[in-house]
């Protein structure tokens, strides 16, 4: 994570910094360095290629956000109705311990769906599909920093 | 379990329970983990799903958000973009001052962007205004708005143009969006938006998605369909689309059709319904008509070849002229061998239909036989006939099942087509067939792709065509009801119908629009075939002002960018795809000069006199009883006579009225929290609920009733589905269980009134004759298939599809700023098939040509993962300016809808060397 803040840094935007601002051609403006008429060569980058447990957990942004996932995960999709590559690692009862995935947590069992609200042994079908809130991760730095403060 | 653990586990995942009973007190107890930290309770930025969410602050700045677990939609969850709604606030390169191209200080449209006062701003825009205005009249000038306009803004939108400018050019991103939906609802229904809710998905049998990747587009309403698939072994999934994709790994069964088939799918359903028996007799007699269209009725395509490009020429001659192939010879029952030209002769009304009988309907669908719509339907070569056979049968099996219920989903797959009307209305034609519309559990629902495509671009009618809930103006007596709730001279509105947001574009390129007004929303990214746009953009002569968040490639060709305030830094509301009207609070303050809109809007209706725009002004093209030829009166006399002086500015007469001004402001319903808009303008009363109740009044008594303001904020509210009537909200239109507008003993009351008069025929057209009046009845229409106005050939051999990813909102403007989301997917990739990457040289991560007619661009190769797509077709998401796909795409649209196609033209892919 040290790794991004100091790319967080570096990526500042000039653009309105602080008074007085120089004209800004619109080449300048936005998030590609170019004019809308010239056609860039998307640069290359590559997606996560570590395997769970083999590099460190990155900081969380808050605990409202879900984790992104730090590894790999290109062998454990897709998640099918009967295969579920994510939870057949992560269901595994906390608090983690050495070696272990990160385990689901308690809120993932609990079923707000349902009246009375369910708190079952089961994962909730409503959070089977982990790519919809965990997102995969590749090299590629942000292209604007963010003063978001958690 | 212990009650104690029970709270503690809530506790721990950060959910509490909903309180529900006093109005309007705080929303409830901190989490203990989070002190200092003050909840308020909101909307989700992004989809039409509209996601209930809680917003948490902290000395003025948004430090986090949560699925709100009070609210139905979404039960405390939100999907990747939703939890981002905090951080998408917080790029730095926020726009926070007025910019404007100038040089030797002043405004030059080679110039670069400087920073200027609001004041400044203000005087060229509006100096630039009066120079389209005096050489144009009132056409001369436009706004394009947006499905993520709050109801209030989109509401002081329309009251800015359609009543003070006198001009109809107000259109939103939304006709790129469900544009096709209006036009079916209108057509089949003679009223707009769905009949059933998001309930539908627990209490049906099946969820058929029909060009609509739920899994990635509408993630939270994927998980409630999962869910439900999950726990109950007879639930179905089954999803029709052009390339393998997220949904498809959830899905029981998978049918990947040719491009623009789906038409002819449909086709065979009916035709097994009724060949099975399974048409229900009683709901049809009782509730339903039979009707049928004009058919060549082109592609919505330039008329003239004055601009295109050289290459463009063969796709435009289609415009005219289409020479049938074999088998739409067959899909009309015309002799396959012999030569059919049909010119296009129903372009210019492509909206024209009339009744026909059942055996009419019936002989319309001889032609599409299994045999047949297989042979042409299938979309993955690879795929054999006979397999893909037995999955259109399966499909048949389930809609033709009296004992299962079905709904059938879809969003842009059908919406942008260049038949997206005529398909929307084949998927009521067959749950209409069946019986299984407005129905719990049973349904054609059509989902919208932005927060407020129905609750704003819709209800509050900011189309080109549109008044409030649903009124039009070229109806005279629609035009009368705005007039009296506006307090308008009678005349005022313009009868002409404005131009749509694809023609606006064409305008601009033609000098016809010569100042164009963009609100939240980046229509020279989001709009087809761009080198035109941009071009004519940056090179004519034209003002145009983009009012946005982040400089995104809008500001970029913009001559005037403005800051606008975001989300939760200024009240608003959005209404969702299932009429849920939901309304949220500011929370926070909007960063350096950033302004909302609705104080753009007011501020800048200061600078205009009633003198100045409700006199005689020119219209090319007007005709309309009760108007002279080309022209709107002079108004000025009547107004003086209601008390509104020729020098009076439309500020005083559209905003500041005395009934505004009555909403005061402190307002109990706030809570302390801020509001901006107040301050900027220095005003005591409340613009946003000023603008909300009145425009309630439109909707009031005929089915589109809204809640008051301030219920809307109750603790036990989260959103309420219009119609609302005596505090309850409706579930299932048109039924007389649920609807109270629906007559009670009817059962199922369409109760729809536009285009319920119509005259009747056969296939080829209608006969002379009375016209009927259809109260309370559905249309069932016959479509037929057609080819589209592109397909792949020799030269460009490859379908393009575009589309979104999960992880970014539209052109990316908020998402990829957003560092996690941008990590994700950092960059558009071009999706394609193994075989195709292998015959081209290419490999995976090389760069690449993606090249039409129109334009060519580079992407990355990649093979899939989320799509996999079949051998003869490629899919590029839109959301990357960098990988600007729509400088390729062709803008066809649907005839009737004008909603661009962006899912089908043809390309070629070459490696870049």
């Amino acid at each position: 994570m040290r790794h991004s803040i100091l790319l967080l840094t570096l990526c500042a935007a000039p653009l309105l910094a602080g008074p007085p601002a120089k004209p800004v051609p619109d080449r300048d403006l936005g998030l590609s360095r170019a004019t809308v008429f010239e056609v860039p060569s998307p640069p290359l980058f590559h997606d996560e290629a570590s395997a769970p447990g083999e590099t460190p957990l990155p900081k969380r942004i808050n605990k409202e956000y879900p984790p992104v996932i730090p590894h790999a995960v290109a062998d454990f999709l897709p998640i099918t109705r009967s295969v579920n590559g994510c939870v057949d690692c992560h269901a595994v009862p906390g608090p983690k311990q050495k070696g272990e995935a990160t385990p689901i947590p308690a809120s993932h069992y609990v079923d707000l769906r349902r009246v009375p609200v369910v708190k079952g042994e089961a994962l909730v079908g409503a959070r089977y599909v982990c790519l919809s809130c965990h997102v995969p991760r590749t090299d590629a730095p942000p292209l604007v920093a963010s003063t978001f403060r958690r | 379990m212990s009650l104690q653990l029970t709270r503690r586990t809530f506790l721990k995942a950060g959910f509490t329970t909903a309180a529900v009973g006093a109005t309007g007190l705080p929303l409830e107890a901190l989490p203990a983990e989070a002190k200092g930290w003050n909840w308020e309770r909101g909307v989700c930025r992004f989809c039409g799903t509209g996601c209930g969410i809680r917003i948490a602050s902290k000395e003025g700045r948004v430090v986090a958000v949560k699925g709100d677990p009070q609210n139905p939609v979404n039960r405390g969850l939100l999907c990747a973009k939703g939890y981002a709604c905090a951080q998408i606030l917080y790029g730095a390169d926020r726009l926070k001052r007025p910019l404007l191209r100038k040089k030797n200080g002043v405004y030059d449209k080679q110039g670069d962007f400087e920073e200027v006062s609001w004041k400044e701003a203000f005087d060229v825009m509006k100096a630039q205004w009066t120079k389209a205005h005096q050489a144009l009249g009132p056409a001369g000038v436009a706004v394009m708005g947006s499905g993520q306009y709050t109801i209030m803004e989109g509401y002081a939108a329309v009251k800015l143009v359609k009543a003070g400018w006198r001009s109809n050019n107000l259109d939103p991103n939304a006709r790129h969006c469900m544009a096709s939906a209006v036009t079916a609802f209108m057509q089949t229904f003679g009223i707009d938006e769905p009949s059933g809710c998001f309930d539908d998905i627990e209490l049906t049998d099946a969820v058929v998605t029909w060009g609509a990747n739920m899994a990635e587009m509408h993630p939270m309403l994927w998980a409630r369909v999962m869910d439900e698939r999950l726990r109950r072994p007879d639930y179905r999934i089954i999803n029709l689309t052009t390339y393998a994709n997220a949904t498809s790994e959830g899905a029981d069964l998978e049918i990947v059709f040719k491009p623009n088939t789906d038409l002819a799918i449909w086709n065979y359903l009916a035709r097994e319904i009724v060949k099975r028996g399974a048409v229900d007799q009683d709901y049809v007699t009782k509730h339903c008509v039979f009707a049928a269209g004009a058919v060549d009725i082109g592609f919505g395509l330039r008329e003239d070849t004055l601009k295109a490009y050289p290459a463009e020429k063969d796709t435009l001659a289609r415009q005219k002229t289409v020479v049938l192939t074999r088998d739409e010879a067959i899909a009309r029952g015309l002799d396959p061998d012999a030569r059919h030209e049909r010119s296009q002769s129903a372009s210019a009304t492509p909206q024209q239909h009339w009744l026909i009988t059942y055996e009419e309907f019936q002989k319309g669908l001889e032609p599409y036989t299994l045999d047949f719509v297989a042979r042409i339907a299938k979309g993955d070569p690879d795929e054999s006939l006979e397999a893909f056979k037995a999955k259109l049968v399966q499909l048949a099996d389930e809609y033709a099942n009296p004992r299962r219920k079905q709904v059938s989903f879809w969003t842009m797959g059908f919406n942008q087509h260049t038949r997206g009307t005529w398909v929307n209305e084949q998927a009521y034609m067959v749950h209409l067939l069946t019986g299984k519309q407005a129905r719990p559990g049973a349904g054609a629902f059509s989902l919208t792709g932005q927060p407020s495509a129905c609750g704003t671009a819709r209800e509050v009618g900011t189309f080109a065509h549109r008044l409030p809930a649903d009124m039009t103006v070229d109806n005279p007596a629609h035009r009368k009801d705005a007039e009296a709730i506006w307090n308008l001279p009678p005349n005022t509105i313009n009868p002409k119908v404005g131009s749509h947001i694809v023609q606006m574009m064409r305008d601009l390129e033609d000098g016809k629009i010569r100042w164009l007004w963009v609100q939240v929303t980046n229509p020279f990214q989001s709009s087809a075939n761009a080198n035109h746009t941009i071009e004519a953009a940056r090179k004519l002569d034209n003002f145009i002002v983009v009012s946005d968040v982040y400089p995104t490639l809008s500001a970029k060709v913009a001559d005037l960018i403005l800051p606008s305030a975001m989300i939760y830094e200024k009240w608003g509301g959005y209404g969702n795809a299932e009429r849920r009207t939901q309304l949220w609070r500011q929370v926070v303050l909007p960063p350096g000069e950033a302004r909302s809109d609705v104080w753009q809007m007011m501020e800048f209706a200061k600078r205009f006199t009633l003198a100045e725009v409700w006199g005689e002004q020119p219209v090319a093209g007007l005709e309309a009883p009760g108007f002279t030829k080309g022209k709107l009166p002079d108004v000025l006399a009547a107004a003086a006579a209601q008390g509104l002086k020729p020098e009076s500015t439309l500020y005083d007469v559209l905003f500041a009225t005395k009934a505004a001004k009555a909403c005061a402001w402190p307002d109990p319903v706030a809570f302390d929290k801020p509001n901006s808009t107040v301050v900027h303008a220095n005003i005591r009363w409340f613009p946003e609920k000023a603008l909300f109740e009145e425009y309630r009044r439109f909707g009031l008594g005929h089915g589109h009733d809204l809640a008051p303001f301030d219920t809307y904020f109750q603790r036990d509210v989260a959103g309420l589905r219009w119609p609302v009537v005596e505090g309850k909200e409706t579930r299932w239109r048109f039924n007389d269980e649920y609807d109270p507008y629906a007559k009670k003993g009817s059962g199922i009351d369409f109760y729809g009134t536009a285009m319920k008069k119509l005259p009747s025929g056969d296939l080829t057209g209608p006969k002379p004759g009375e016209a009927k009046a259809l109260p309370g009845r559905a249309k069932i229409f016959f479509r037929p298939w057609q080819e589209p106005p592109e397909s792949p050939d020799a030269t460009y051999d490859l379908w393009l599809c575009t589309g979104r990813v999960l992880e970014h909102w539209h052109s990316g403007s908020m998402t990829r700023r957003v560092p996690q989301l941008h990590a994700a997917v950092p960059e558009a990739l071009l999706f394609m098939h193994a075989k195709d990457v292998e015959k081209r040289g290419l490999k995976v991560g090389e760069l690449a040509w993606i090249e039409s007619r129109r334009g060519k661009i580079q992407a990355r190769v990649t093979l899939g993962g989320r799509n996999k797509v079949p051998r003869g077709l490629v899919y590029v998401p839109w959301f990357d300016e960098g990988v600007f796909i729509n400088k390729v795409t062709l803008d066809a649209t649907c005839p009737i809808s004008k909603e661009t196609d962006f899912k089908k033209c043809a390309v070629r892919i070459t490696k870049v060397v």
